[in-house]
Parts: structure tokens; sequence; C-alpha cells
């Protein structure tokens, strides 16, 4: 997995690409914990995203949580593969996918 | 209730046994006893009390005879068995519970006796030889190990008395064997031999532990030995080296294959009979088949009637449509070709078998073996090689791991080539190594916290029928991921805790899932068909 990241202001956009399993969720992770702070509108393109575990929607699950505290959070570029994972545990509903 | 010399000598004892008749007792079972060099089994059905006095009775008893064995002890005096250690120094069995097969429903009659359906779920295996508990308990051993090698198959939970007999409950549900199948809907000899030949394939391929089960070669090459040493001298030679240049092998091989021992129970093929579950090169399997279909009713044309329900031109068109399935093959004369290494070494093995179990009807005998000595030998003079590849397409692949995360990737990647060989479409690829994911980290993160072992994954790729089958086995604590409540999928992202999700997925993703605890390892399984 890569991480592309562009900041203007308080928007940050993370784009991750290929696989957020168990193994990168973590990199992500960090990631969000240095750039979050002052943040106030996030948003996931997740256009390159191939593949995601259990281990990259809690990533997403706990940005979310943050993100409802502080300003708002967007999704998109969401491929179908990685649709069908966000319909089955019920993103589909909590995330605000465009 | 004693036979010859050297056979079990059974010896009931009744009622209390004391300090008042431990004496008269004990000439009792020497009289009882006298002539026989066997084992003693001291059948306490009807035992309700017994002293120390009683117990010492018993431990000259076991001095002279160190096979002895107590069975059918009560509840209440199995506890005295117990709490003086006479449960350790020798085989004490509980009495077993009763159960009546009047009324019942006949579904099978194997070489032990009949099997009755109890009722819609459970059926009795009944035998009538003394040593059926140990013969019982040993195939439940063996079929628990087929089952945990991918076998699917029936175990036995529980021995009981039958009459006089005993009992092996199995559960099995609605379940029919594919000799009724084919004696009763012939138009589904297809459909048969698809499902049988796909189960043959299956077995074989799988790799059976080192020294777990018996070699099935050992066995008939010492049957075929003894067989050579009667033919002319020259083709006994020959036999035997042939013979003996088939490789050892660690293929799982039933040993009794025939259509009585496979069953169809709710959409899904069962191997039944695991008494003679062995490893071996599969021609081993083949023979006993070939004798079971064609061997035994050749020279009594009424057998396979009786024996399968089914009558011989059926047989005929099973046996050969099988070997067509199993070696891929139309062509007759490579068919012809393995069918003869099969048919020596069946009739090597049937003339031993006559040899070592004569009917007592000596002309019926002799007879017997003449027709299998007049099959045999002209095999021998044109076969050069009993071996043939087996078309076993892949073995049962197999990877053991450390359970630890960074391991992931390996067995991703162990199971992504699997299916890119079987030409699985990428979006179902994705989804299987979604589930892979979940169920690997779980138990890496799980099974052995916070000490560490090893995961075993087997991948069972059947191209044909596009589906992968998944076990994961581990030797952690027993832990059943799928009795845990499915996530409440419908709350806001703030009442939602992290985590949680994994096993969910799994069983979103995947076709079916299970979980057993057998042997002290936690084996899940998962299914996908494309």
């Amino acid at each position: 997995m890569t991480i592309n990241k562009t900041k203007n202001g308080g928007a940050l956009t993370i784009a991750p690409a290929g696989r957020l399993d168990t193994l990168t969720a973590p990199e992500l992770e960090k990631e969000l914990q240095t750039s979050l702070p002052g943040v106030t509108e996030l948003t996931f393109d997740l256009s390159a995203l191939e593949y995601i575990s259990s281990a990259g929607l809690r990533v997403l699950l706990s940005a979310q949580k943050a993100m409802n505290a502080r300003g708002k959070m967007i999704v998109r570029g969401v491929n179908e593969t990685v649709m069908e994972i966000f319909e089955v545990t019920g993103f589909a509903d909590i995330l605000t996918i465009e | 209730m004693t036979n010859e010399r050297n056979a079990v000598c059974t010896i009931p004892l009744s009622g209390r046994v004391d300090s008042a008749n431990a004496a008269a007792v004990e000439r009792d079972i020497a009289e009882k006893r006298a002539g026989h060099t066997g084992p003693v089994v001291l059948d306490a059905a009807d035992l309700t009390y017994i002293s120390s006095a009683g117990l010492r009775v018993i431990l000259r008893l076991k001095k002279t005879c160190p096979d002895l064995a107590v069975v059918n002890v009560s509840p209440d005096v199995y506890d005295i068995f117990d709490v003086t250690g006479f449960t350790e120094m020798m085989r004490v069995e509980r009495a077993y519970r009763t159960v009546s097969v009047e009324g019942c429903e006949v579904i099978g009659e194997g070489y032990n006796g009949k099997v009755y359906r109890i009722d819609r779920d459970t059926v009795i295996k009944t035998y009538k030889n003394a040593e059926a508990p140990d013969d019982i308990r040993r195939e439940r051993e063996l079929a628990k190990l087929a089952l945990v090698l991918g076998v699917p198959t029936a175990i036995s939970y529980d021995v009981v008395r039958v009459g006089d007999g005993y009992g092996s409950v199995f559960e099995l549900l609605d379940a029919r064997s594919f000799s009724d199948i084919l004696a009763k809907e012939p138009e589904k000899m297809d459909l048969c031999v698809a499902e049988y030949v796909a189960i043959l394939k299956k077995l074989h391929a799988i790799h059976a532990p080192a020294g777990k089960l018996p070699s099935i070669r050992q066995k008939t090459l010492s049957a075929v030995a003894r067989t050579a040493a009667h033919l002319p001298e020259e083709l006994g030679r020959k036999l035997m080296k042939m013979a003996e240049a088939i490789p050892e092998s660690d293929c799982l091989v039933h040993g009794d294959c025939h259509t009585k021992n496979v069953m169809w129970a709710g959409g899904e093929t069962l191997l039944i009979d695991m008494d003679t579950l062995s490893v071996g090169h599969p021609v081993f399997e083949f023979l006993h088949m070939y004798n079971a279909y064609r061997g035994y009713s050749e020279y009594d044309p009424g057998e396979i009637l009786r024996f399968q329900g089914y009558d011989q031109a059926t047989a005929d068109r099973f046996w050969h449509k099988t070997l067509v399935a199993y070696f891929g093959t139309n062509d007759e004369a490579k068919i012809n070709a393995v069918e003869d290494k099969i048919r020596c070494l069946s009739y090597a093995y049937l003339y031993d078998w006559k040899c070592l179990f004569p009917s007592g009807d000596a002309r019926r005998d002799e007879a017997e073996r003449g027709l299998w000595f007049s099959r045999l030998l002209p095999l021998l003079e044109r076969v050069d090689t009993l071996t043939f590849d087996v078309p076993v397409p892949e073995r049962a692949d197999e990877l053991t791991v450390a359970a630890k995360e960074e391991c992931l990737p390996e067995v991703t990647d162990f199971i992504g080539e699997r299916l890119q060989k079987a030409g699985c479409p990428p979006k179902t690829v994705m989804q299987i190594d979604l589930a892979v994911e979940e169920v690997f980290v779980n138990i890496a993160h799980y099974a052995y916290a916070p000490g560490t072992g090893d995961v075993t994954v087997r991948a069972l790729c059947a191209p044909d029928e596009k589906t992968l089958t998944l076990t994961f086995i581990d030797g952690g604590r027993p832990y059943d991921p799928l009795s845990k409540a499915d996530p409440d999928v419908t709350l806001t992202a703030d009442e939602r805790e992290i985590g949680g999700l994994g096993i969910f997925l799994t069983k979103k993703v995947m076709d079916g899932v299970g979980y057993a605890f057998e042997n002290g390892h936690n084996i899940l399984t998962l299914q996908k068909k494309w």
C-alpha cells in the first residue's frame, strides 16, 4: 500500500492505493494520527484502493468517529469490490460516500 | 460362553462378591477358565457389589492372565474399581446402555452385522463378536483421523448393548448408500460415478501423517507372498518382484471403498466404515474395489446381488465408468492395461483369502482357489508392472506456518496460486483473500496468546466443480469464532464499537463456514464456489 496525501488548509485528502489489510492498516492509522490535528474536512480518495479487510474498516471507523466530533469526512472513488464490503458491514450507511 | 483354547474366555460375575463367597467365586473362575490360554473377560453385568476379598480374587487372576478385563460394570461397582486403583491396572469398562432394535428398519448389512435406523438421525451398526467394543473404538479413532484430514465421514459417538451383542451409534442425516441408489435408480449411475470418483480422488490426494495408519502395501505384500509361494516358481518370483516394486506412498486409502460404504447424505458424499483406513498406493484401493464389484462374483455370480443389491451388469458398468473417470481416459487399451494390473493383485489376494478362510467345504474351496489361479496365470504372462501413475491431479495442498500476522502473505500467496491455476475469477479471489485474512489474523491474535504456535492451512481446489475448500487447523485454546453474535450493522458510527467485523465478513463472503474442535485442535473450514 502507498498513501498519497494532499493538504489544503483544514482540508486533507488521503488516497491509499493497493491493499488496506492487517499488515498495512497500521501505516494508515499512523499517518492519520500525524496529519489529522487541525483538519476539519477529511476526504478519503479510494479510487486506487483494491482491497480492504476489517483492519482497514477499523481505521475508517476511527477516523469517522474522530471527524464527527470536529468536522466532516467524505469517502469517494469507491470501487465495486470495496463498496460491497461497505454494504455488508453497514459502512455504506455510516460513511458519507460520494 | 467359552469356545476355543485361545479365544476370549468370558466369565460372568453376579450378585455380591465378598469375604463370604470369594473363595467359591475363585474356584468357579478357575473351573471355567480351565484349558484356556487366551484373554479372560469378567462380565460384571449382574455384579452388584465387590469387597476387598473379591478384589483380591481379581488381582490373583490378573497375575496369571495379564490380558484380564472387567466389562459391563455398573456405576456403583465402577466406583469401587476406580477408588481402589483397579481401573489403572486393567481394562475396566462401564456397562453399556441397552438399545432395542426390535421393529427398526434394517438399512444395511455388513460383514459384522446388520445396520438399523433407530430414528431419523440415528443408526446403529450391530456387532456379534465379543471384541466389538475394541473394534468400535479403533474405528472411531480412524474415523476421527479421517475427518481431521478432510474426509467427510460419520463418527460413532456411543457404544451400546444390542441384545447379546454390541452396537455402534452413529448420527446419519437422511443418508442413502450408493448401492441403494444404483439398485433403485439406475438412471443415476453417472451421477454416482462422478461423486464416487471425486471422493476417491479427494481421498487419494490427502497426505496421511506418518505412523498413524497401517500400510496397505505391507498387508497386501504378505498376502501376495503367500500366494506366490504356490505359483510356478518363475511366475511366483515375477509376481513378488512386481508387487515389491509398487512404491510406498502416504496417500490415504479407504481399503474397502465399494458402494455400500459410500453414502449420499443431504448433498454431500460421505465415506463410512473406516476400520480399513490405511496409507498406500491407490492400486491397493482398486484391488478391493475390483473384488467387491467383480472378483467375488466371478466365482459366485449370485454374490453381487446379495451383497450390493444390484446385478452384475450394473456392477460392471459402474466399475468401468469409474476407471474411465478416475484415469481420465476413454482409451480402452489404457483402461485394460490398468485393469490387468489391478486384477493380478485381486486374484493373488483372493487366492490367499481362500487359504486363510476356507469355507470348510474342501472341494468348493479347491475349485475357488483353482479359479483364482487360472485367472492369475495368463495375466502374469502379459503384465510387466503393477504400478501406474496415480492421476491424482494435485495433492491436497497443505501449508504450516507460525500463527503470526507477518505470515499472512505466505498464506494468501499459497491459496492465490491455486485459485489462479483453477481459473477462479478475480472478484472471488478477493473475497477468498478477505476471509483468509480475517480467519488467519484471528488465529494469530488469539489462539496461542500470549504464547506462540502453528497454523496448518489446507486448500482443496476442485477446478471442475469450481469449488475451494479451506481448512485452518490450530492447536490453541478451544474457540469457536462462529459462536460470536454478528455485530449490529445498523448502528451509527458513534454507536459502533471498533472491531468485531472480521468473522462477520468471513461468513458473508464465503458460501459455507464450519467449526469443530477435534483431538485438541480448532478446525475451521471455509468453502467458496464460483
